[in-house]
């Protein structure tokens, strides 16, 4: 047993250094500002790891309707935007937890700031680099259903093959994928 | 195995529908994560829609002000119920982050080493009593349950500190095995020093260490830093 802790102010006030997100622009003016200035980075973020527009939307709210009350408009702009992509964090994994039990994406920690590309999504670069490796077949049925959006009747028709073919092989190429993105081999 | 929950979870991404929850394995977990990567790839699609970007900004307009539109359409009722439903566990989570932010940068630390601290603290924090200071001897863990924060507090040389008892995973509670001196977490088998830091995991990704969170000794007690609980007055 030795000193006791010097009990601290619950907010200790501090000068915030300049972040250097922004220069010349050190905080927002309100939470409407933060609100425009970020939500479109937060819903891109956030599709990217759901793929589907509801989720999307619905989670963004989330991050939104609980980040904004307890913000303090003090936070530097690059501070905000660290605890919005840290909220939507949060607000995913809980997500993954109802619906699937399991994590099936995360926002994980980067050097980028959040707003860019390289924070938002790597989905184009992941998936331009597992369908490289797959047997041409089976890149084009993907690439029809999922890049293109084709119907698998177009896409059969495309490929000169039934539609119920052309189903089997997009099951067969999905599960050669994800071997292939989660770094098994083909 | 379900193979019919995973056909319908990816037809419904194609199809631009919300998919259904099931219960995948690991490899069905690892297709719906790659017909994730390859739908978001799509070229076009990746912003959000302007009526959802003026409907969310009218509904944070009612949370921040207080008020309710006069003529708001109540069709979006359902859809609002269940997004405040799962609010309150996200909620208490961001606290949680908050704290952690404002001990990073708490006044013992130098200035200016990180520049993401210090200011965002829960507006609507309070010392809370975890334990008597004689409960709390040096190497012991002892954990507490403030409802918006769990965690154990412990001494070291003396000083008391804190770690948040939650897995930094997917939240799932900690608990700690004292023989091996670690917390330990019951989903993932991953493990934590008692100081927070990431011993013992099986995840693609290290998940990060445990927040640590503002405490005080006074007056016999130990006090953490956290949000009121919902039915007590701040």
């Amino acid at each position: 047993m030795a000193a006791h802790n010097e009990p601290i102010g619950p907010r200790p006030l501090r000068a915030v250094p300049d972040s250097g997100y922004d220069a010349g622009f050190s905080g927002y003016p309100d939470w409407e500002a933060v609100y425009q200035d970020n939500a479109a980075w937060v819903y891109r973020t956030l599709f990217a790891r759901v793929g589907n527009r509801a989720d999307a939307e619905d989670l963004t709210a989330e991050v939104f309707l609980a980040a904004l009350r307890p913000l303090r408009l003090s936070a530097s702009v690059g501070e905000v935007r660290a605890y919005l992509r840290a909220t939507a964090r949060t607000v995913l994994a809980a997500h993954w937890r109802e619906t699937l039990g399991r994590e099936i994406t995360s926002i994980d920690d980067i050097e980028q700031p959040p707003e860019s590309e390289e924070a938002i999504s790597t989905a184009p670069q992941r998936v331009a680099q597992v369908l490289d490796r797959l047997p041409d077949r089976y890149r084009q049925i993907l690439e029809m259903r999922f890049l293109q959006g084709n119907s698998i009747k177009e896409s059969a028709a495309e490929l000169g093959i039934s539609v119920a073919n052309a189903k089997v092989l997009q099951h067969r190429a999905l599960r050669l994928a994800a071997q292939v993105n989660e770094g098994g081999q083909p | 195995m379900n193979a019919r929950g995973l056909r319908r979870y990816v037809d419904d991404l194609l199809g631009g529908r919300r998919p259904k929850p099931f219960a995948p394995d690991d490899f069905e977990a690892a297709q719906i994560r790659t017909a994730i990567e390859l739908r978001a790839a799509r070229q076009g699609d990746g912003a959000p829609r302007q009526e959802f970007l003026t409907d969310l900004h009218r509904r944070l307009a009612e949370q921040m002000h207080g008020t309710t539109p006069k003529a708001g359409p109540r069709q979006s009722a359902t859809r609002r119920q269940v997004i405040v439903g799962t609010s309150a566990a996200a909620a208490a989570a961001v606290a949680a982050v908050a704290i952690d932010r404002a001990v990073i940068g708490g006044p013992g630390e130098a200035p200016g080493g990180d520049a993401v601290a210090g200011q965002l603290t829960p507006n609507d924090g309070i010392w809370q009593r975890v334990a008597g200071s004689a409960d709390v001897p040096d190497a012991t863990m002892h954990p507490f349950d403030l409802g918006s924060v769990t965690g154990f507090v412990r001494r070291v040389d003396g000083r008391v500190e804190a770690v948040s008892g939650v897995c930094t995973h997917q939240g799932c509670r900690l608990w700690f095995d004292a023989p091996d001196d670690t917390l330990r977490c019951p989903c993932h088998t991953t493990s934590f020093s008692p100081s927070g830091q990431v011993l013992t995991h099986q995840l693609p990704i290290a998940p990060k260490p445990l927040p640590t969170l503002m405490v005080r000794e006074a007056n016999g007690s130990i006090e953490v830093f956290a949000p009121p609980r919902e039915d007590e007055p701040a």
